[in-house]
């Protein structure tokens, strides 16, 4: 890996010389000038050329021009546009710092980003929810969510209210690479899927990638979800709150090293169980339920080349009385930021990420002779630079990353009057090692392109054990164990390498317009063994081993984007289809035992998937009323040997249809150049009923009615549809105060329709023999609720 | 007014983790009709029972559609072969014994034949041994933690044999009358209940099963209960934990809907749903009386 990238810089260094003879380059860091942090997406435009560059995710550009003078346009919604005369007769380093634009035209920003980013950007089947948006969209329980709310955009959906992750174009959750300050985040949930583990006091910018994802993304198949948190506000102190009906919030930050730095500290806790215990009794006495979090991020601006970041998470949800069950996240990241010269740029991250759960049947130790503890965890340790190349018109990065998994599937200890049984499943190791290299060129004024390939390498290593199991026994069968086989520390037991090409282009049909076109291959090596409606946090991750393959998914996408408007710049509208393949889906033999199995491999089956669809999606960025609408037809397919006759069936989470309406209504004030103190949101969603099992007829057996099915999925639930509302209520702005807060008013489910989550057949629990169809709602009725927001 | 806030609080976090369930009716087509086995022999004195019923539509609610006519012989390994037969057309084909005679024997393997119309199907099993249930005693508890009400609770004390696993199922019985809603239906692997949790070879059954045989509203003074143990197969055991499995399927956490596993093999390429099973029996009595009660843990 080392001499690689020595090899790699020496190479890319005489590139530069080459490239600089009669070119000079501007660069710099564009930040906010309210607290100083690097600005993502900035657009820094050279009039005379027609040509320009983006900030990068650390608000880092770079513009190469021949010698000259330019006019250097920044602009970014919601910012005042400046514009600088620079004279370019070397090399240059320009830090930029932009101004918020006026309080009233700041509310109304829907996604901050540049005004024609729509249409001029080469990336597609991107969405972004800047943090303003999110507090904007009414939330359940008032608790302001990120995976809740990307579940309002195009080609996202989820299995059902309440559960955990989400599904993006046909994919399953755990193809979903969710990252907080580039570190995985393992189970992005609270409560079993209720609320997200993303403290929104500490999130600074969401961007979720659907296709065409760029060669330094890699490590699962359907999306990227990037969450990036504040830095802390560099320029001064500041505390950020609030109470809601779930958690209490508190942020603090502030500047650091005379601003050289700052850091941001953010926690959140329930607190129903503090409310609860003065009516818990007896066995209850001393009951937990209780879910926190706390995020913590450091940056240090070391001199003009060098910034180094600290960000951490932890999270965790406890419940129990006798009986306890806890799970949590961790998450730690390092990284270094350096500028090499005008032209190169490095990222360099190290990252610990850990989810573990634990449960044991004894929490206060009153029966020591009887009890079962049990717990699980995997750890990820992980090394990945990441290179930029700043080269006029085009733009090369280029980088690798490396990951140790560590995966401990479930240790358990057993009592029984006495007689103590330890058992349970040794670690399981895993390397992945990546290398990629992208370009993003600029071929002519309208054509551009963005191509790059990716190498994964991954291999299952010992020390374990790796088993052969029986081939000839019938697909959807347990399979036996015909051998195992002992490898020492490190060894290989299997290895698989993908090539994994990446494109995109765009084609400017007009300044307002352009065709976007991409395909992407993924491979994806750990996998998430789950065959629940939703996923609990006990389900585990799995490697690919000897027996398990790698999950490859292939993408096209093709688009249309328009902006129009009296500017061109009020509306934004897209229309986009894809199709996917999907290869070594994993699937379950019936009563496959998932939980503390050695032989687990031998309960899985795999197959194939298909995904394909069309997105529509209208924007309207200002207005009183602005917002968007977006509308799904999309339909995911699974065909596995040994499920459904092996035939094609519909995944569980295939909707058709799905309609999604975010409004959000800024009422103009009475007084002139005040803005108004309430505004409004409301979402609306609809959608096509997901597929289930239907029975086809029952039989008796020992005075139990059982169903008789003939295929999968074969049926749907009826549709589901829901209008959430929020109101928000500024506190009046005293002189001279820096205190801002506001009440947030918010109704889910407004109408209380008793959305079906799913529907099962199942006999009467007290009359075995008398069966019925239930429908069964998460939230079935509307649920109000209040929070007050503080900043000072 | 607090304790009405904290009482709306505790209400919704439950509200949140339970949601609601609405029984509806719904459209269902109907599949082809199979024959339906069930067949459960035991090594105990008296009359053995198979009855065949067919599939009927799910929503039908009214008795199973009994299959009459058909030949039923259970033969076992030693080539010995009993007549089951079904004078009355109810569908209950019946084996009474001459004399003590009893149709199981534990170690042996036993075939069952039916030729229902034009078809034919068989099944294999065999019967295995079971441990003897050494104690039941009863504890005062309340029903549950947030209940009032008081009950005794029974709890049964047994030894799983070590070596080669073993494969129960539990039933109960409250003064005489078998408790069969879904969650009575145990299965058991060596000493636990849980599905390959380890290895529990030869422990003494574990607490959840010691505490098993309980209907949710426990036990009264005087009442007669009656603790069995049934062996079975590895195959019948998964089969029982499938079918314990479907009939809970519920929530946020169901499982995709699936046939539960047979034993019964149509010979004329005709599939048929039930299960074949030869138990041998252990079982233990007692009343809810003041000798067998002992002090809550």
């Amino acid at each position: 890996m080392k001499p690689f990238f020595r090899y790699g810089l020496l190479f890319l260094a005489s590139l530069c010389t080459a490239f600089a003879q009669d070119k000079v380059t501007v660069s710099g860091y564009i930040k906010d000038a309210a607290n100083a942090e690097g600005l993502i997406g900035v657009s820094a435009y050279v009039k005379e050329t027609g040509t320009g560059a983006v900030t990068n995710n650390y608000g880092f550009y770079a513009v190469t021009l021949p010698k000259g003078t330019y006019t250097l346009v920044v602009s970014y919604v919601g910012y005042k546009k400046q514009t600088r005369t620079i004279d370019l007769t070397a090399d240059a380093r320009l830090d930029l710092e932009m101004t918020q634009e006026g309080r009233e035209l700041q509310e109304v920003v829907v996604s901050t980003k540049r005004e024609d980013d729509n249409v001029k950007n080469i990336e597609m089947s991107v969405n972004k929810i800047d943090i303003k948006t999110l507090q904007r969209i009414p939330a359940l329980l008032g608790e302001v969510d990120v995976i809740r709310s990307i579940q309002l955009l195009p080609g996202v959906s989820t299995v059902g209210e309440g559960a955990t992750g989400f599904n993006v174009r046909g994919g399953s959750i755990d193809q979903n690479l969710v990252l907080l300050d580039e570190a995985p985040v393992y189970n992005s949930s609270h409560l079993f899927g209720f609320f997200s583990v993303f403290n929104p006091d500490a999130v600074k910018d969401v961007k979720l990638i659907k296709g065409g994802i760029p060669a330094m993304y890699g490590g699962r198949i359907s999306s990227i979800l990037d969450v990036r948190m504040k830095e802390g506000n560099a320029k001064k102190p500041e505390v950020t709150g609030g109470i809601g009906v779930i958690f209490s919030r508190l942020a603090y930050e502030r500047p650091l090293f005379k601003g050289k730095g700052s850091f941001i500290v953010a926690g959140r806790r329930s607190y129903a169980d503090v409310l609860a215990q003065p009516l818990l009794k007896g066995d209850l006495k001393g009951s937990k339920f209780y879910f926190y979090d706390l995020t913590a991020k450091v940056n240090y601006h070391i001199n003009d080349k060098n910034t180094v970041f600290l960000s951490g998470y932890l999270g965790r949800d406890v419940f129990g009385a006798d009986f306890g069950f806890n799970w949590g996240n961790e998450t730690a990241s390092l990284r270094w930021n350096h500028v090499f010269n005008n032209k190169l740029f490095l990222n360099t991250t190290g990252y610990y990420s850990k989810y573990d759960y634990s449960l044991n049947t004894d929490l206060k130790q009153k029966t020591p002779n009887d009890y079962f503890r049990t717990d699980s965890r995997i750890i990820d340790y992980s090394l990945k630079p990441d290179f930029t190349l700043f080269l006029g018109k085009s733009t090369v990065t280029f980088g690798g990353q490396s990951i140790v998994h560590d995966f401990q599937p479930g240790t358990a200890t057993a009592a029984s009057a006495g007689d103590v049984r330890v058992f349970g499943l040794s670690h399981k190791y895993g390397v992945e090692n990546a290398l990629y290299v992208g370009n993003e060129q600029q071929v002519t004024t309208r054509l551009q392109l963005q191509y790059g390939l990716r190498y994964s390498l991954y291999s299952y290593v010992g020390s374990g054990e790796a088993y052969t199991f029986d081939q000839t026994t019938p697909v959807g069968l347990r399979r036996a164990v015909t051998s195992t086989t002992q490898y020492s520390s490190g060894q290989a037991i299997q290895t698989y390498g993908n090539l994994e090409p990446r494109l995109a282009a765009k084609y400017e049909l007009s300044p307002s317009s352009s065709l976007k076109l991409s395909y992407n291959r993924l491979a994806q090596y750990i996998h998430l063994i789950s065959n629940t409606t939703a996923s609990t946090p006990l389900d585990v991750w799995t490697l690919s081993t000897n027996n398990v393959k790698p999950q490859i998914a292939d993408q096209v996408a093709g688009g249309y984007f328009l902006n129009f408007g009296p500017t061109a710049t009020e509306y934004e509208f897209s229309v986009e289809s894809y199709y996917k393949k999907l290869q070594n889906q994993i699937d379950y033999i019936d009563g496959a035992q998932l939980v503390l199995n050695r032989y687990l491999e031998g309960d899985l089956l795999t197959g194939k998937g298909r995904a394909y669809g069309a997105e529509f999606y209208l924007k309207k960025n200002r207005g009183v009323v602005n917002g968007w609408v977006s509308y799904t037809l999309a339909k995911t397919e699974r065909q596995v040997e040994g499920i459904n006759g092996g035939n094609w069936y519909p995944s569980r989470f295939d909707r058709r249809h799905s309609l999604t309406v975010v409004a959000l209504i800024d009422p103009k004030s009475s007084v002139a150049g005040q803005p108004g103190r309430w505004n409004f949101s409301a979402t609306f969603t609809l959608a096509s009923g997901t597929p289930a099992t239907f029975p086809s007829g029952k039989f008796e057996y020992q005075g139990f009615a059982d169903g008789y099915f003939q295929g999968r999925n074969n049926y749907r639930i009826p549709v589901y549809d829901r209008l959430d509302v929020a109101a928000t209520l500024k506190g009046k702005q005293r002189v001279g105060k820096r205190k801002e807060d506001n009440w947030v008013f918010s109704i889910y489910n407004v109408y209380a329709r008793k959305n079906p989550f799913s529907v099962y057949f199942r006999p009467d629990p007290d009359h075995p023999l008398v069966t019925q169809a239930v429908r069964y709602s998460v939230f079935a009725t509307l649920i109000p609720s209040v929070t007050y927001n503080f900043k000072f | 007014m607090k304790r009405f806030i904290h009482l709306a609080f505790f209400s919704l976090s439950i509200s949140l983790l339970f949601g609601c369930e609405t029984v509806i009716t719904t459209k269902l087509d109907s599949g082809p009709t199979l024959l339906s086995v069930d067949g459960w022999l035991t090594d105990q004195p008296g009359p053995q029972t198979i009855r065949l019923t067919q599939t009927t539509n799910y929503f039908n609610n009214g008795p199973a559609p009994i299959a009459s006519g058909a030949a039923v012989t259970v033969t076992d390994n030693t080539g010995k072969s009993y007549a089951f037969t079904d004078p009355d057309n109810d569908g209950y084909y019946v084996w009474t014994p001459t004399a003590k005679d009893t149709l199981g024997r534990i170690g042996r393997t036993y075939k069952l034949d039916i030729k229902y119309g034009a078809d034919a199907y068989t099944a294999q099993t065999k019967m295995n041994r079971v441990p003897t249930i050494d104690s039941l005693i009863f504890r005062k508890k309340k029903r549950n933690p947030f209940s009032k009400t008081e009950g005794y609770e029974a709890e049964f004390y047994g030894l799983d044999p070590a070596g080669a696993p073993d494969y129960y199922r539990m039933k109960y019985y409250r003064n005489g009358e078998l408790q069969n809603k879904t969650n009575d239906l145990v299965s058991v692997q060596d000493a636990s209940i849980f599905t390959n949790s380890g290895n529990t070879d030869g422990l003494q059954f574990i607490r959840p099963l010691r505490r098993a045989a309980n209907p949710d509203s426990l036990y009264a003074l005087n009442d007669v209960v009656k603790v069995e143990l049934l062996s079975i197969t590895a195959d019948t055991y998964l089969f029982l934990q499938e079918l314990r499995q479907q009939l809970n399927n519920v929530g946020l956490f169901a499982r995709p809907a699936t046939n539960v596993p047979t034993n019964i093999i149509g010979a004329t390429g005709k599939t048929a749903t039930g299960y074949f099973v030869v138990s041998a029996i252990r079982s233990r009595t007692a009343t809810v009386t003041a000798e067998n009660l002992r002090p809550d843990e």
